[in-house]
């Protein structure tokens, strides 16, 4: 088991990086009335975890036995059936699931899968708990016809069912989603408070840390406590007792997108771009997504350039992750990025060295 | 996928399919036993089905209807009935009604090869089937395997026909599988096509079943003196979906494995263009399934233009109509290796040999005028093709490639017109070009018939090639307007709907023809600086590939999901792909293997990289 | 009629309490009928459902004091999100069933409604409501509910509501939820998802640096911390136009770049690339460099 999985608090109590948020929490579970919950914040600052002590402090122990399953649903649109087959985790109380999985059918999914499961209101014999809960995940990527729809379903069956939401940005989430729910935001823990659950988990794995270790984890990390727990835990396999100065080997991907950005810097032409294409096509087969690339790609570069570059690229970056939006195909907009830059840089390059 | 129950026929009795009903009924059985659900429709149903169906194709646009044909016809002698029907809807609309009789047959049938020699395959495929059928049939029974060949090719090169004018010659008999006919016509119009073909896959499977029995039980009922066979299948079973595609697989699996008589599958090739979907058949992923599955495969390319010819003058000889030598030559290379629809082709043009005459006037003319005097050649010849594919084509993919070759070469004039615009418009040099030496980028897209996508997929693939090495800014400003003509295509960020390209089909079609023009013009606007002309072959875009391995390796990826995280709930996509996978790789080695294995096989030419992103 | 007005208005409210009033409660389920955005409303809904409900004729019958009128009326919410289509199949049943049936339009953008249709419409615009109306009726909801607030909170509440009363009273009541009775201005902001004042202000210190990493770097806080980027691109907006030492030049060069942002950001483009194109942006005018690198 992963160490990520394995100290990951499973009571409200024993949240530690939000502790207030936990409190809040546990305030609406004890008044025994929980509206509709929209949590958001970036990946992975523990917003799955605070859900799972949510649903666990409601339900007790029988929300922890979950079960998959792969169901199908056979939905009539009128002109033609239409089956989507949806996997997802269920309990007796809980069923947590990704509609937007099921592509560009997200719409049906959110409004007939989500209304059946709805209407089935739990039977329990001590006449308490009359809801249950349903969790969805990434709620941010679904359509904008799913999110209308899935405001109706909430008013309608509030009664028997309660929503939790789950998001990274709820820039994306309609504001009608978002005023019918009470917003949690989930920030990013701070660097601190990583190196405390760092810390934590070495005295738990009773392993030794030198000075200064957890720090660079934490740094490297980016605020994000699930990559600083994966980086620790990849730090012991791959070298334990650590050593003074270890670091955490980075991420192949970015990796790969550096390795990319050194490209670019070195040789700016067609043929060059051809090369970065194939690249680029390496990444996206391995399911990278693509504004990952994009911002990646940009930090990199960043990172070699004059201020007056700066400005310039993040704009055409903006630009083009807003074009792949609206696009279907991500790598013209990818590499329209990378020969703008070429381009720019080129310029640059012929007019500060002749 | 379950059988769509009949209510659905009953109940959509809206105003306009009352209507249709009492047609139908004026020419056939009445409209209430139309409706009734019958698994097996006497023929007049059959006709009507096809009448209606063969309007519906040929108010579609002629020149469609040899790409719209194979893929939903039932058998062949459905698709020619259709045809005849069209044909003659043609000839009501020319005014010319009464001369073609009803009756008459089609030269296709009428001049059928009967013997291998009349073939107009080249011989050597011949012999190689030939040999294969002697081998098998001399062949002791009761071996397992080896007892199937696939013949692969476009349509109409011959593939059925050299089985049928074969059979003979070795004296066996042809047990042929032949799709059945259309359903009910109403259920036609109704059900989406969905429904027809697993009922037609049903079908098939029993077909294979029996076959299966029959070749077990041969040996020893009948013994050698019983008249030797051959199994033809011509025509499998249009699959829709991954479900079923993976029963129809298993089926042929099956039979090819089990059966103990010579069966023959022929294969349509379509183009890949066609289909690059996942969702849709693809007909190499059926062939390669059944070469794995122990069939011999013989390829048959598309007939030459020579041998066309032959057979078209010796039609004529017959005939008796006195088409020219050009005019025949010109059939024959614009059918693009179909012998079918050269014929066809034949046939049509004999119907009315003046207004053949008046197409090539026009337009040997046009052109004449144009160029002043200088006829080129390769022209006319474009031109003429381009008139016999739009009365009655198929699609012309060569010509989609004639098409991609003018836009990445960018020919321009090369002397410098000052005089024209300086005065009326001081545009920036920069922004100035030479006139084209070709004509307005529109009509030539529309010439070659290619999907949008497909156009724009290929100049994307391609242009890289055609810029000169120092002009990244041309680069760019090319790949930006097909990253526009990109958005374009997507249609609106909002709508899911562009998925269903079908219920939106209508508005759309404007934004395609805008995206085709923007990815085409800024192709030819951006590159300035071409880079000198050499010669290129034009690859098929990777997109394509990229794409379907992507999606298989998303599909894996979100099985595995739920494996490893049963307890604590399910994680983001994004996250698993950028975060776990990696990490799991270091912390527990053993996974690098399982993984290595799941690359897909679409990418080798990329494997060698894959392999080294894995050893990080 | 045709109600229109920002959300929170109290539209949906009036043309329920005029149903109400016309019909009193027991004519009312077979009088009206509610359609919303989120039921099933294309074509095929308006042809049947709404055309089966206008076309059966009602008589006058007085009860219990209500005036009930010899017609029925069909409340159709949120119109603008109809389609083009519906509309204009509605608008031929409008007409043919305009003696026993009276509709009822209500949206938010009455642009979204076809011509055709908004013509033959008696028009109502509903403004935001005033601070007075809005902190009157919270104090009337506090009363009854017995939660205490204080005069800052009233004011914060009422600012951050943007005039939409629903919207106060489901922060209020998220509020009173989460922290109890007493609440202050905090744990409005907190629950309303509005970002505090000093997050945004610290963003526009750092673009006034003129540092491009430094602006950087605050951009990956704010996104770490998981504010909502499109609330703070209009809380920026408010801080910008408020400010009084930037030159109109430079605000109308910030304004016209925040608003490229919201756009995109509606299309659902990156956040972190979105604001990071914001906080360049605000460099480049504050310092007055060119929008475009020549060289």
């Amino acid at each position: 088991m992963l160490w990520v999985d394995k100290y990951r608090p499973k009571t409200l109590d024993k949240v530690t990086v939000h502790d207030q948020v936990a409190q809040n929490l546990k305030k609406l579970v004890a008044e025994q009335d929980c509206p509709h919950l929209l949590f958001y914040g970036p990946s992975g600052s523990g917003k799955k975890t605070l859900i799972m002590a949510l649903i666990k402090q409601m339900f007790g122990a029988g929300a922890e036995k979950v079960k998959m399953e792969n169901k199908t649903w056979k939905i009539d649109t009128g002109s033609r059936t239409i089956e989507i087959e949806l996997a997802m985790l269920s309990s007796t109380h809980h069923v947590e699931m990704n509609p937007s999985d099921a592509g560009f059918q997200d719409r049906y999914v959110v409004q007939e899968v989500i209304k059946e499961m709805a209407k089935n209101r739990p039977i329990d014999a001590k006449g308490k708990r009359a809801f249950k809960v349903l969790v969805l995940n990434e709620v941010d990527k679904l359509s904008r016809e799913a999110q209308h729809s899935l405001r109706r379903t909430m008013e309608k069956y509030s009664a028997s069912c309660r929503l939790i939401l789950c998001c990274n940005s709820s820039s994306k989430v309609t504001e009608a989603v978002r005023s019918r729910c009470l917003n949690v935001r989930v920030n990013a823990p701070s660097e601190d408070q990583i190196v405390q659950v760092l810390e934590f988990i070495g005295k738990k794995e009773n392993l030794n840390l030198p000075f200064g270790f957890a720090a660079r984890i934490a740094a490297q990390s980016n605020r994000n406590l699930r990559r600083a727990i994966l980086f620790f835990e990849t730090c012991k396999v791959q070298q334990y007792p650590f050593t003074s100065n270890q670091v955490a080997p980075p991420l192949d991907w970015e990796q790969y997108v550096a390795e990319i950005a050194a490209d670019i810097m070195k040789e700016q032409s067609p043929k060059r771009l051809y090369a970065v294409r194939q690249k680029l096509y390496e990444l996206l087969v391995n399911c990278i997504p693509p504004e990952s690339i994009l911002k990646k790609l940009l930090a990199e570069l960043l990172k070699k350039l004059d201020s007056d570059l700066k400005h310039e690229i993040c704009h055409w970056a903006a630009h083009y992750e807003h074009k792949m939006r609206l696009g279907s195909k991500a790598i013209f907009h990818i590499e329209a990025f990378v020969a703008k830059f070429m381009s720019i840089y080129k310029e640059f390059l012929v007019s500060t060295f002749g | 996928m379950g059988k769509r129950p009949p209510v659905v026929v009953l109940s959509s009795s809206s105003d306009e399919d009352e209507g249709r009903g009492r047609r139908a009924a004026s020419r056939g059985p009445s409209a209430r036993r139309t409706r009734t659900p019958a698994t097996a429709p006497p023929p007049a149903h059959a006709t009507s089905g096809s009448r209606k169906k063969a309007r519906r194709v040929g108010s579609s646009g002629r020149g469609r209807r040899r790409a719209a044909g194979p893929a939903p016809s039932g058998s062949l002698k459905a698709e020619f009935d259709m045809l005849s029907e069209d044909f003659s809807e043609c000839l009501n609309d020319l005014g010319m009604a009464g001369s073609i009789c009803q009756t008459e047959e089609l030269w296709v049938e009428k001049y059928k090869p009967n013997l291998s020699s009349e073939l107009a395959v080249h011989k050597k495929k011949v012999e190689d089937v030939k040999k294969w059928l002697e081998e098998k049939l001399k062949a002791p029974k009761g071996t397992f395997g080896g007892w199937t060949l696939v013949l692969t090719g476009q349509a109409g090169v011959g593939k059925s026909a050299t089985i049928k004018a074969l059979a003979p010659e070795l004296g066996v008999e042809i047990c042929e599988w032949t799709a059945p006919v259309p359903t009910l016509w109403t259920e036609h119009l109704h059900a989406n096509s969905g429904l027809r073909y697993i009922s037609k896959l049903e079908e098939f499977e029993n077909f294979v079943e029996k076959i299966r029995k029959y070749s077990l039980l041969s040996p020893t009922s009948i013994g050698s003196q019983r008249k030797l066979t051959i199994v033809l299948i011509d025509d499998i079973p249009v699959t829709s979906g991954r479900v079923s595609f993976a029963r129809l697989g298993k089926c042929l699996t099956g039979l090819i494995q089990s059966t103990q008589v010579p069966t023959v599958i022929s294969l349509t090739q379509y183009h890949k263009t066609e289909n690059n979907d996942t969702a849709t058949w693809n007909s190499e992923d059926l062939e390669s399934l059944l070469q794995s599955a122990g069939a011999r495969k013989i390829a048959f390319n598309p007939v030459t233009t020579n041998s066309i010819k032959k057979i078209l003058v010796r039609i004529c000889k017959k005939e008796g109509s006195d088409l020219t030598e050009e005019l025949l030559h010109q059939i024959a290379t614009s059918s693009g290796g179909d012998i079918r629809h050269a014929i066809m082709s034949l046939q049509y043009y004999c119907l009315n040999p003046r207004r053949l005459n008046s197409a090539l006037t026009t337009t040997t003319i046009l052109p004449v005028l144009k160029s002043s005097g200088t006829l080129v050649p390769v022209q006319d010849d474009y031109g003429f093709s381009y008139v016999i594919s739009t009365a009655c084509g198929r699609d012309e993919t060569l010509s989609l490639f004639h098409a991609l070759g003018k836009f990445l070469h960018n020919k321009r004039d090369t002397y410098v017109n000052v005089a024209v615009d300086v005065d009326s418009f001081p545009l920036k040099e920069k922004l100035r070009r030479n006139p084209h030496k070709m004509e307005v980028p529109e009509k030539i897209l529309s010439q070659a018939h290619g999907k949008v996508r497909t156009v724009a997929d290929f100049l994307y693939e391609n242009v890289l090639d055609f810029i000169d090495n120092d002009a990244i800014d041309d680069a760019w400003t090319v790949i930006s307007y097909l990253s526009e003509a990109d958005c374009l295509l997507a249609g609106s960020p909002i709508s899911s709907a562009r998925w269903m390209v079908n219920e939106s089909y209508e508005s759309e079609s404007m934004t395609q023809l805008i995206a085709a023009s923007v990815a085409a013009r800024g192709v030819l606007f951006g590159n300035a600086h071409v880079s000198s002309s050499r010669w290129h072959t034009i690859r098929s875009p990777r997109v394509w590939q990229i794409e379907q391995s992507f999606r298989s390796r998303k599909d894996l990826i979100l099985r595995e999901r739920y494996d490893c995280s049963s307890t604590s709930g399910s994680r983001n996509f994004a996250d698993i792909v950028t975060e776990f996978k990696p990490f799991e790789r270091w912390i527990s080695p053993c996974n690098d293997i399982s993984r290595s294995n799941s690359v897909d096989h679409n990418v080798e030419a990329s494997s060698s990289e894959e392999e080294e992103i894995e050893d990080w | 009629m045709l109600f229109y007005g920002p959300p929170g208005t109290g539209k949906t409210t009036t043309a329920l309490a005029i149903a109400y009033q016309l019909y009193g409660p027991e004519l009312y389920k077979s009088r009206v009928l509610e359609l919303n955005a989120s039921d099933e409303r294309g074509i095929n809904v308006v042809r049947t459902k709404i055309k089966d409900f206008a076309a059966v004729a009602v008589g006058t019958a007085r009860k219990g004091g209500y005036p009930c009128p010899p017609y029925k009326i069909i409340i159709l919410d949120e119109a603008d999100s109809m389609t083009e289509d519906a509309q204009n199949a509605l608008r031929r049943t409008m007409e043919t069933y305009s003696k026993v049936t009276r509709f009822f339009f209500i949206c938010n953008y009455i642009s979204r409604i076809i011509e055709p249709l908004a013509s033959r419409c008696a028009k109502f615009r509903f403004k935001p409501l005033s601070e007075e109306v809005m902190s009157n009726r919270i104090l009337h909801i506090c009363n009854e509910e017995g939660v205490s607030l204080d005069a800052q909170a009233l004011a914060t509440l009422s600012s951050i509501s943007n005039g939409d009363l629903r919207r106060a009273i489901t922060y209020l009541q998220s509020a009173a939820r989460l922290f109890g009775s007493s609440i202050s201005s905090t744990d409005l902001i907190s629950v309303s998802g509005a970002i505090p004042e000093d997050v945004v202000k610290s963003l526009l210190a750092s673009c006034k640096s003129g540092e491009f990493d430094v602006a950087n770097k605050e951009v990956n806080n704010i996104i770490a911390d998981g504010y909502p980027v499109s609330q703070l691109i209009s809380q920026f907006l408010d801080v910008i136009v408020h400010a009084d030492d930037i030159p109109d030049e430079q605000k109308a060069r910030i304004c016209k770049k925040l608003g490229e942002a919201d756009k995109c950001l509606v299309d659902g483009a990156d956040e972190y690339l979105q604001l990071l194109d914001v906080a360049s942006e605000t460099i480049r005018a504050l310092f007055d460099m060119p929008q475009t690198l020549v060289f």
